[in-house]
């Protein structure tokens, strides 16, 4: 009986998992109106009539430099929540603010005030605080971690720099420096010259600069202090490692496809010409420059110490190794996936592309990715329609990117326009359609519209688009149809 | 947790106030940019862009120049000091970068008074500069010449001022010598050089050139040519081709460029064979009777040009080039042209102001077509009118008795063997009808050509800029492949060359503000 029950009871667990496998598979990333421009209304206004600026200086032109310098802040903030740079989905918003709620309750004469989170759809390795208990952590943030201490250091970080009043400080230092006599005899000597005016200029913002720079390093060290503590009180691990490997955080196309590039195209039966992948270009671009990097910082300008330092200074208070939480695997590949439909929105084809390449390499066979691949292919034909497939591609220097990625870019370039469309078409009649929801079936054939609809107009973009979104009001990918709609 | 760059605070700084925004504005007045393509070997290879910053001395200036390559990528920057330069030519060859300059200390300089003026010692120099691929400057040269007035006052008095304006007579062309250097022609006051470089910006050799009106550089694996242009009968011909050495600057016999039986030629293309590498001139034969007729449309309608040609250069001497001459003024190629130049598949004449080769040997001739008609009205009137002795001749003295307009641009072929054969027809925006008496220069001068190749696909393209559509058009699929209008709605696009096979799109929107660069490929 026991071995009956528990038979039974594994078969309900195994078909379980599998419905919901293809449940999670079909289940949506978010709403469209989880979006911050819907999700965060309320707050945006909130932040609109209550971030005030306090009236702090007697010298009316430094309260009107300060009042500027704030209202700008205000402006940063309500037009990225306006245009849907954060997101509401619930389970990684909910994973991050628990960390935030953690920290809380173990740091209540620190974190007196809720914070305002948001989750930045960026991928970039980032997070930021920007004062006014506001806090924003990117989604690249989340699929870099390789933990939740890693996640919660780094959150932590940030909510030092809001306790710490970073934020507004420099806005009164910029205030200030920016009204005062000194910049002003600076400028004017400036204006004063008769040679060297640009140099001279230069030299002034970068005095000013410097001096904001060495503030805005004692204010990261100060807040990587703090962090640890909160950490600490909340008992949660620090390895301070995760240091050195923000060094890499500039690296993620640099990493190799573990198979040739061509083989990941084999599936749409399209003749694939060697040519395409090869560079042909006689330009500047095959050759070994080796200019000194201009996009480097002197070390005298870089708002933050070098991450090595940061490591060594911070090594001592290590916690015992062995204590790290993996990320929760289902929210690392969903914040993945949302970033990957971020960057294919922005139509940055090439990225869009490779990162599919590399879920893929990782044996993940979700066909969400091959829905993807079918959605960069019709971006790409109606980019070159456009005569736009250049900025679609986004190239980058072959320093910065993997051989695979070089040769990825070189083919989304060079295949010609009628071997795309065949592409294109292929990617339209693949298998993994039939398991596909209606939401993502109705993108594609809003995309079908807008690519093959004999008249080109306007309008007929706008009416396919109208239709896509009043059949699928909570889908996500309305974000898309709205470019066509507006 | 991310690093700033500078830039941002600059930008949080340029949130102005008044005093602020007159520095900025002040000092941004001293900077100016200007931007050139990088060339080697005829293709676009990348872009440079030219800065002034600032005056640095009495006499000096802060440079800089930014690097990018053929995707406008930066590369990088390299900054430097020197006196006032007008930047006319950049070249690339074996990771070495050659600047050339027009140096001159009173170009464009202001005198209280035109004693001031004339007392001034005026030092100007052809200015060479090498950079290589890790942003060293290793050599620059500077050569003295005389501006030249061209005939008039150097000066130009405004707003109380005498500003000195001047120029060379010829103006710097630079071009790299594969593997070994590079090569620099231009004209001053007292005559035209010829000077090559080493990888190294060492000057290898210079040549004194005869003072004539026109001359065109070309490199060529390791010979220098040049087409020159004298003076002659014909307006349109007198053309020579120069050679030299590259390694010691020997020079080869001079070849002058006629048909076999001593017609003038009219040059459109002197350029390298895209298989061979070797240098070919191509253009139109002149007639000896009607070639400088080519003022209107009716004397263009009597055939100033009697066929076509085309040389591969394959030497030095007279003997080694190989001449392939089709008339058509000798019947030769009736139907299809008559012996004036109508063409019967197009039912128009065609003046062919543009050549190309293909990846096969053919050679592709292209040029605006116009039609010529009989104005019905003013011949009924001078007959009509022809019993009053003075009226018919008014009437046909001023409004002539026919008509011409220009509409699409014609391609036609010469193959391998020498024959020539209408290739097609590529739909244009017609002019409007003028009178035959009147130039239609106008009309052709709205339309240019140029030819963008693939040499892996080994494709060709010809772009017609046309006023109001850009046609691609693709020699071998034989068809128009893409048209894009110049203004579409409040969007205005614009076509230049860019990397080999690709086209550079410029689009600027004036009612959303922005513009727009893409770098497209044609296949």
């Amino acid at each position: 009986m026991k071995t009956t029950l528990s038979g039974i009871s594994g078969l309900v667990i195994f078909f379980s998992c599998i419905t919901g496998n293809l449940t999670a598979q079909n289940r949506q990333l978010y709403a469209y109106q989880d979006l911050s421009k819907f999700s965060f209304a309320k707050q945006k206004d909130s932040i609109k009539k209550n971030w005030v600026c306090p009236e702090l200086y007697k010298d009316k032109a430094t309260q009107k430099k300060y009042r500027e310098i704030w209202d700008g802040r205000t402006d940063f903030i309500t037009s990225a929540i306006e245009a849907n740079n954060y997101v509401n989905d619930g389970d990684i918003y909910n994973y991050i603010n628990q960390i935030i709620t953690e920290l809380t309750k173990a740091n209540p004469t620190l974190l007196k005030q809720k914070q305002l989170l948001l989750i930045d759809r960026s991928a970039s390795v980032n997070a930021y605080a920007i004062g006014g208990n506001v806090i924003a952590v990117n989604l690249g943030l989340i699929t870099f971690a390789q933990s939740r201490e890693e996640i919660a250091l780094v959150v932590a970080h940030e909510l030092s720099h809001n306790i710490l009043n970073h934020p507004e400080n420099s806005m009164k230092e910029r205030a200030v420096w920016l009204t005062s006599d000194e910049y002003k005899n600076s400028l004017n000597a400036v204006l004063d010259s008769k040679y060297e005016r640009f140099s001279k200029l230069t030299k002034v913002i970068e005095g000013f600069t410097f001096s904001r720079s060495k503030h805005s390093r004692y204010h990261e060290s100060e807040a990587d202090s703090l962090a640890i503590v909160m950490l600490k009180n909340s008992n949660i691990a620090f390895d301070p490692e995760v240091f050195l490997r923000l060094d890499s955080t500039d690296n993620e196309y640099k990493q190799p496809l573990k198979n040739e590039t061509k083989n990941y195209l084999s599936s749409y039966s399209i003749p694939l010409e060697d040519w395409w992948f090869a560079k042909r270009s006689k330009g500047l671009s095959s050759r070994n420059y080796n200019f000194k990097d201009t996009t480097t910082l002197n070390d005298s300008l870089k708002t933050h110490p070098d991450c090595v330092e940061r490591y060594r200074k911070t090594q001592s208070m290590a916690t015992a190794k062995g204590r790290l939480t993996p990320v929760n695997a289902a929210i690392k590949e969903k914040a993945n996936k949302m970033l990957i439909w971020n960057i294919y929105d922005n139509m940055d084809l090439t990225a869009c592309l490779y990162r599919v390449f590399l879920e893929k390499d990782k044996g993940n066979t979700d066909p969400w990715y091959d829905f993807m691949e079918h959605n960069i292919f019709a971006g790409l034909y109606y980019s070159n329609k456009q005569l736009n497939r250049f900025n679609a591609i986004g190239i980058r220097p072959k320093e910065y990117i993997s051989k695979n990625y070089y040769e990825l870019q070189n083919m989304l370039e060079q295949i010609p326009a009628e071997n795309l469309e065949q592409l294109y078409k292929s990617a339209t009649n693949q298998n993994f359609w039939a398991g596909m929801s209606p939401e993502t079936k109705g993108l594609k054939m809003l995309m079908t519209a807008i690519n093959f609809e004999s008249d080109d107009s306007e309008k007929k973009k706008y009416n396919a688009a109208k239709e896509f979104i009043d059949n699928n009001p909570t889908s996500m990918y309305c974000e898309f149809a709205d470019h066509f709609k507006k | 947790m991310k690093k700033l760059i500078v830039c941002t605070a600059l930008c949080i700084i340029a949130i102005s106030s008044k005093a602020q925004s007159k520095v900025f504005k002040e000092v941004s007045e001293d900077i100016s940019s200007e931007m050139k393509i990088i060339t080697q070997d005829e293709a676009l290879v990348g872009y440079l862009v030219f800065t002034q910053l600032e005056k640095a001395s009495e006499d000096s200036f802060n440079y800089k120049i930014t690097l990018m390559d053929e995707n406008l990528n930066d590369i990088g920057t390299v900054n430097f000091r020197e006196e006032k330069l007008d930047l006319e030519a950049v070249s690339f060859e074996q990771d070495v970068l050659c600047l050339a300059y027009l140096k001159s200390n009173i170009n464009g300089k202001e005198f209280k008074n035109k004693k001031d003026y004339t007392s001034f010692e005026a030092k100007n120099f052809i200015f060479t500069q090498f950079l290589t691929l890790n942003g060293k400057i290793i050599k620059t040269n500077a050569t003295k010449i005389h501006l030249t007035g061209a005939g008039y006052e150097p000066w130009a008095y405004t707003r109380g001022k005498f500003t000195y304006y001047s120029g060379l007579k010829h103006h710097i062309q630079l071009k790299n010598i594969s593997q070994k250097g590079f090569t620099c022609y231009y004209g001053d006051a007292d005559g035209c050089d010829l000077v090559t470089y080493d990888l190294a910006g060492k000057e290898l050799w210079r040549k004194n050139i005869d003072n004539e009106k026109a001359y065109s550089l070309l490199t060529s694996k390791g010979d220098i040519y040049m087409l020159q242009k004298v003076g002659g009968q014909y307006a349109e011909g007198g053309y020579n081709l120069l050679s030299f050495n590259a390694e010691d600057g020997k020079a080869y016999d001079k070849v002058v460029l006629n048909d076999k039986q001593g017609n003038a030629l009219k040059i459109l293309s002197f350029a390298n064979d895209p298989v061979t590498g070797t240098p070919y001139l191509s253009g139109s034969i002149i007639d000896k009777n009607k070639g400088n007729n080519t003022g209107n449309g009716k004397q263009l309608a009597k055939g100033p040009y009697s066929g076509v040609f085309v040389m591969d250069i394959k030497g030095h001497s007279k003997n080694d080039i190989k001449q392939t001459f089709t008339y058509w003024n000798d019947g030769s190629q009736k139907p299809a042209i008559s012996k004036s130049g109508y063409m019967s598949e197009t039912k128009s004449y065609a003046v062919m102001s543009s050549s190309f080769r293909d990846y096969y040997g053919n050679t592709y001739f292209t040029g605006s077509e116009f039609i010529k008609k009989p104005k019905v009205g003013a011949i009924v009137a001078s007959i009509i009118c022809f019993p009053l002795i003075t009226v018919t001749p008014i009437i046909l003295a001023t409004t002539g008795t026919t008509k011409c307009k220009v509409t699409d641009v014609a391609l036609m072929k010469l193959n391998t063997k020498g024959v020539l054969s209408f290739e097609s027809e590529i739909p244009c925006t017609d002019s409007k009808f003028i009178r035959g008496n009147f130039p239609l220069d106008g009309f052709f001068g709205e339309r240019s050509f140029y030819g963008v190749d693939n040499a892996d696909t080994k494709a060709n393209y010809m772009i017609v800029d046309d006023s109001k559509d850009v046609m691609i058009y693709s020699v071998n699929q034989k068809k128009v492949v893409r048209t894009v209008s110049h203004k579409d709605g409040k969007i205005r696009t614009y076509i230049f060359p860019a990397k080999e096979g690709h086209i550079m799109v410029v689009e600027n929107n004036k009612k959303e503000k922005y513009t727009r660069l893409s770098i497209e490929a044609l296949n």
